[in-house]
C-alpha cells in the first residue's frame, strides 16, 4: 500500500482492514445483556438470567480485548483516534447534559430541595471535598505521564500512570464507601427524587470512572509490551482526554448534587 | 493492488469493507421497511370497516402501530440513510480507501441488527410491547407491555449510532482527498454530516431517558412517577429532545440527496450551494429548539411554548431556502427526467404539502385543537414518512449502477414510481379533516360517520403500499438480472462517478487531488473531472 499513499500533508497513511471476527463477537455480547436482563426480570428466570448475564461480560470481554489486540498488533499509529475521542466526548456531554437537565427540572419544580424526608447529613459534603481532592489531582498525574511519554520518558510515564491510576481507584473506594454508608442510613434512591438523582447521577459518573480506570490498565499493559512509546502515543493521549473529561464533569456532580443542595438545606 | 478480494458468506460475516457494511444496511433497513408496510397494511384494512374487528383487535392494534413507528423511523429510514448511504458514499464522494474505524463501523452494523432482533421479540413475544414508539410514562411503567424490548432497542440502536456518528464524523474531518476542501463537498456529504452532529448529540439523551424509565420501573426509582415526586413531562423533555431532531437526522441527508439528484439531472450546478450548506448546519443547530412543540398541551412552562413556537417557525426558513434553491437549480436547466429525478421531483411536491401543515402544527393556538389528532398523522406522513421514504428510492435508484454494477429497469422505474406518488398524494387527505373535526390518532375504530373518508384512505394507502413493493422488485430484480452498467451513466461530475461501477475493492488506485467541486456543469462533457 505504501507507494500508491503518496500526496500532501491531507494524506493520512490508512490500511484497510478486510476482516475482522471481533465486532461481530462484540455486538453479540452486547446483544445477550439485555436478553439476559429480560430474562431474569420480565421472564421471572432469575437463575438463567444470572448464567446468561455471566456468558455474556466473558463474550463481551473476549470481543473487546481480541479486537485492541489486533489494533495494537499494527506497527503504526495513524492518529484518528485523538479526533474520534474528542467527538465521542461531545456525546458523553450530551449524555450529562441530559441526566443534569432532568435534575436541575426536578429541583426548579419540587418547592424544598433536597425534599423534606431527606435524611440528615445528606449530602456527605466531607466525604466529597475528599473524593475531589482525588480526582483533581489524578488529572495532575495523567498530565505528568502524558509529558513523560512526549519526551519517550517510559520509566516516569508508568510511575506516573500509577500514580494516577491508585489515585481514582481510591475514589471509587471512597465512593463505594459512601454509598454503603448512605443506605445503612435510610437514603435510598426510593427515598426520594433528591435519592433517585443521586445515585443515578453519581452511578454514572461513577461508571465512567471506572472505565476510564480500565483504559489505564490497559494502557499499562500496552507501554509494559513496548507497544507505546515516544512515536505512538495516541492511546495515552485519548485515555488522558477521556480522563480529563471524567474530572470535569465531577466538578459539576460536586457542584449541582453536593454543594447546591447543602446551601438550600442550611437555609 | 496485490491483495485479493475476500470471498465467500465470512467475508460478508467478518467484513470491515465500507461497501459491503452498506450493502448489509440497505438489505436490512429494506427488510424493517417491508416490515413497517405490512404493518401499516393490516392497520388501514383493519379500517375498512370502522365498525367492527376485521383482522386485529384493539390490543394488537396498539402493538401494530408501536412496531410501525419504530420499524419505519428507527430501522428503516435512519438507518438506510446513516447507514447504507453514508457508507457507501462518504468514502467514496470524499475520495478514502474506507471509513477511519472500519471495524467500529462492523459494530454499528452488528448493533443495528441486533437492535432490530429485540424489535421483532417486541412485536411477537408475550408482554408485546404498546406503548407507541414514544413510550411515555405512566403507561409504559405501569401498563402491561414489556417496556424492556424498548428501552434495549434504543440502547443498541443508540450505540450503534453513537459509534456511527463518531466514525464518520472523524471520517470527514481526517480522510478527504488533498484539494476535497469543505466547499468541494457533496450536498449529500454535507446533510449527513449534519445529521452525524445531530445524532451525537440526540441519542445520548435518549439513552438516559429510556433508561431512567428502566429504573422507574424495576428499581423503585421515580424520575416519571408523580405519585412519588416525580413527573412524566420530564420524560417527554428528553425523550423529544432527541426524537424532534431525529426528523432532520432522516431530513438532512435527503436534502444532500435531492440536491445531487437534481443538480445531476438539470446538467447545472446547485443553484446557491454556500446557502445550502450553511441551511443545513442551521437546522443542525435550531433543530434542538423545537421540541417543546411536542408538549405544548401537555404542560410546560407558558414562555417556552412561545420560545419554541418561534424555533419550530423558524426553521422553515432554511428548509424554504433549500426547496427554492432546488427550483432555481432547475430553472433553465436541461431536465432529463429519469427515475431518481422524478423521486426526487416526487419528493419536494410531497415534502412541500407536508411542510405548510407542518407551521400549523407549529402555531401555539391551532396546535392545541389538532395535537395527537389524525392530522398530525397527516402531517408526518406527507412531510416524513412518505416523501422521504420516497426520495430514499430516488437515491436508490440513482446510486444502484454505481454500487451493483447493473442498471435497473427504467420502465418499471417510471411506473412505480408514479403509482406510488398518486397513492402518497390522497393516502392521507382525509386525515387533515378528522384532525380538525378533532378525532384522535392511534385509535383502532373511528364514528361511522367518517367511513366515507377511511375508504378513500384505505384505498390509496393500498396503492402507495404496492407502488413500494414494485420499487422493491425492482431493485431485486435489477440487482440479479440487470444489463451491466458503465462506470458513469449520467455523464456525473460527482467523485464516485469518476471510478468503475462496482468500485474496486480499495475504491482508489491513487488517492485523486481534487481541483473543482462536484456539480461543475457546463463545461466540456469530454473533460476529465477531477483525476489526474
Amino acid at each position: 500500500m505504501e507507494d500508491v499513499m503518496h500526496g500532501g500533508n491531507h494524506e493520512v497513511h490508512h490500511h484497510v482492514v478486510e476482516l475482522s471476527v471481533w465486532p461481530l463477537i462484540t455486538a453479540i455480547g452486547a446483544f445477550m445483556i439485555p436478553i439476559s436482563f429480560m430474562t431474569a426480570f420480565s421472564w421471572g428466570l432469575s437463575s438463567i438470567g444470572i448464567v446468561l448475564a455471566g456468558v455474556a461480560i466473558v463474550v463481551l470481554i473476549v470481543g473487546l480485548f481480541g479486537w485492541l489486540n489486533e489494533v495494537h498488533a499494527k506497527k503504526e499509529d495513524a492518529g484518528l483516534s485523538k479526533i474520534a475521542i474528542i467527538v465521542f466526548i461531545v456525546s458523553e456531554v450530551a449524555l450529562f447534559g441530559g441526566l443534569f437537565g432532568g435534575y436541575l427540572y426536578a429541583m426548579l419544580f419540587t418547592d424544598i430541595w433536597p425534599p423534606v424526608n431527606t435524611p440528615a447529613g445528606v449530602p456527605p459534603i466531607g466525604l466529597a471535598v475528599l473524593m475531589t481532592i482525588f480526582l483533581l489531582s489524578s488529572s495532575f498525574t495523567m498530565h505528568n505521564a502524558e509529558e513523560k511519554l512526549t519526551h519517550g520518558d517510559m520509566g516516569g510515564f508508568k510511575s506516573w500512570l500509577t500514580f494516577t491510576t491508585i489515585l481514582g481507584t481510591l475514589f471509587i473506594a471512597f465512593m463505594a464507601y459512601e454509598w454503603h454508608h448512605l443506605i445503612s442510613g435510610n437514603f435510598t434512591v426510593r427515598t426520594n427524587e433528591y435519592g433517585t438523582f443521586f445515585y443515578t447521577i453519581t452511578g454514572f459518573h461513577g461508571s465512567h470512572v471506572i472505565v476510564g480506570l480500565v483504559m489505564q490498565v490497559f494502557l499499562m499493559i500496552l507501554a509494559s509490551g513496548n507497544k507505546i512509546g515516544k512515536g505512538r502515543q495516541t492511546m495515552a493521549k485519548v485515555t488522558g482526554l477521556y480522563w480529563h473529561f471524567v474530572d470535569i464533569i465531577w466538578l459539576l456532580v460536586m457542584s449541582l448534587i453536593y454543594i447546591v443542595p447543602s446551601i438550600k438545606a442550611g437555609q | 493492488m496485490t491483495t485479493a478480494q475476500p470471498t465467500g458468506f465470512k467475508s460478508w460475516l467478518f467484513t470491515t469493507d465500507h461497501k459491503k457494511i452498506g450493502i448489509m444496511y440497505l438489505v436490512t433497513s429494506l427488510v424493517f421497511f417491508v416490515v413497517g408496510l405490512l404493518l401499516a397494511f393490516v392497520m388501514r384494512t383493519e379500517q375498512l370497516d370502522i365498525t367492527k374487528k376485521v383482522i386485529i383487535d384493539a390490543d394488537l392494534y396498539s402493538t401494530a402501530f408501536t412496531i410501525h413507528g419504530a420499524a419505519m423511523v428507527l430501522f428503516w429510514m435512519i438507518p438506510v440513510l446513516t447507514g447504507f448511504f453514508a457508507n457507501y458514499m462518504i468514502p467514496l464522494m470524499i475520495g478514502a480507501h474506507d471509513v477511519a474505524f472500519p471495524r467500529l463501523n462492523a459494530l454499528s452494523y452488528w448493533l443495528y441488527v441486533m437492535a432490530g432482533l429485540i424489535a421483532v421479540m417486541a412485536l411477537i413475544l408475550p408482554g408485546r410491547l404498546d406503548t407507541g414508539w414514544t413510550g411515555y410514562p405512566p403507561y409504559s411503567i405501569v401498563g402491561p407491555s414489556n417496556t424492556a424490548f424498548y428501552v434495549f432497542a434504543v440502547h443498541l440502536l443508540g450505540a450503534s449510532s453513537i459509534a456511527g456518528a463518531v466514525n464518520f464524523i472523524t471520517t470527514i474531518i481526517t480522510l478527504r482527498a488533498p484539494g476535497m476542501k469543505w466547499g468541494r463537498l457533496n450536498l449529500t456529504v454535507w446533510g449527513l454530516f449534519g445529521g452525524f452532529i445531530i445524532q451525537l448529540v440526540g441519542v445520548p439523551v435518549l439513552a438516559a431517558a429510556v433508561t431512567l424509565l428502566l429504573f422507574d420501573k424495576y428499581l423503585g426509582t421515580s424520575f416519571y412517577d408523580g405519585t412519588k415526586g416525580g413527573s412524566p413531562i420530564l420524560y417527554e423533555h428528553l425523550f423529544w429532545f432527541y426524537a424532534h431532531p431525529a426528523v432532520y437526522v432522516v431530513a438532512l441527508p435527503v436534502f444532500g440527496i435531492v440536491s445531487d439528484i437534481i443538480s445531476t439531472f438539470a446538467r447545472k450546478k446547485v443553484y446557491g450551494y454556500t446557502s445550502m450548506a450553511i441551511a443545513i448546519m442551521i437546522i443542525t443547530v435550531v433543530g434542538f429548539e423545537t421540541w417543546v412543540h411536542h408538549l405544548y398541551v401537555a404542560g410546560t412552562l407558558n414562555w417556552t411554548r412561545v420560545v419554541f413556537m418561534w424555533g419550530t417557525i423558524a426553521i422553515g426558513v432554511p428548509t424554504g431556502i433549500k426547496t427554492f434553491n432546488w427550483l432555481a437549480t432547475l430553472h433553465k436547466g436541461s431536465i432529463e427526467l429519469t427515475t431518481p429525478m422524478l423521486h426526487a421531483l416526487g419528493f419536494i411536491s410531497l415534502f412541500t404539502i407536508g411542510g405548510v401543515t407542518g407551521i400549523a402544527n407549529g402555531l401555539l393556538g391551532l396546535d392545541i385543537q389538532i395535537h395527537d389528532t389524525q392530522w398530525v398523522v397527516a402531517h408526518f406522513h406527507y412531510v416524513l414518512a412518505i416523501s422521504m421514504s420516497m426520495l430514499c428510492m430516488g437515491g436508490i435508484y440513482y446510486w444502484f449502477p454505481k454500487f451493483t454494477g447493473k442498471m435497473y429497469n427504467e420502465k418499471l422505474g417510471k411506473i412505480a414510481f408514479w403509482i406510488t406518488l398518486i397513492g402518497a398524494m390522497i393516502a392521507f387527505l382525509p386525515q387533515h379533516t378528522l384532525g380538525l373535526d378533532g378525532i384522535p390518532r392511534r385509535y383502532w375504530k373511528l364514528p361511522a360517520k367518517y367511513a366515507p373518508e377511511m375508504r378513500i384512505a384505505v384505498i390509496f394507502s393500498y396503492i402507495t403500499i404496492a407502488g413500494f413493493l414494485m420499487t422493491l422488485y425492482n431493485f431485486v430484480h435489477s440487482a440479479i438480472k440487470g444489463e451491466k452498467a458503465p462506470a458513469n451513466p449520467w455523464n456525473s461530475k460527482s467523485l464516485e462517478w469518476q471510478i468503475p461501477s462496482p468500485p474496486p475493492f480499495y475504491n482508489f488506485e491513487k488517492i485523486p487531488t481534487i481541483t473543482e467541486g462536484p456539480y461543475e456543469y457546463g463545461k466540456p462533457a469530454e473533460e476529465p473531472a477531477k483525476s489526474h
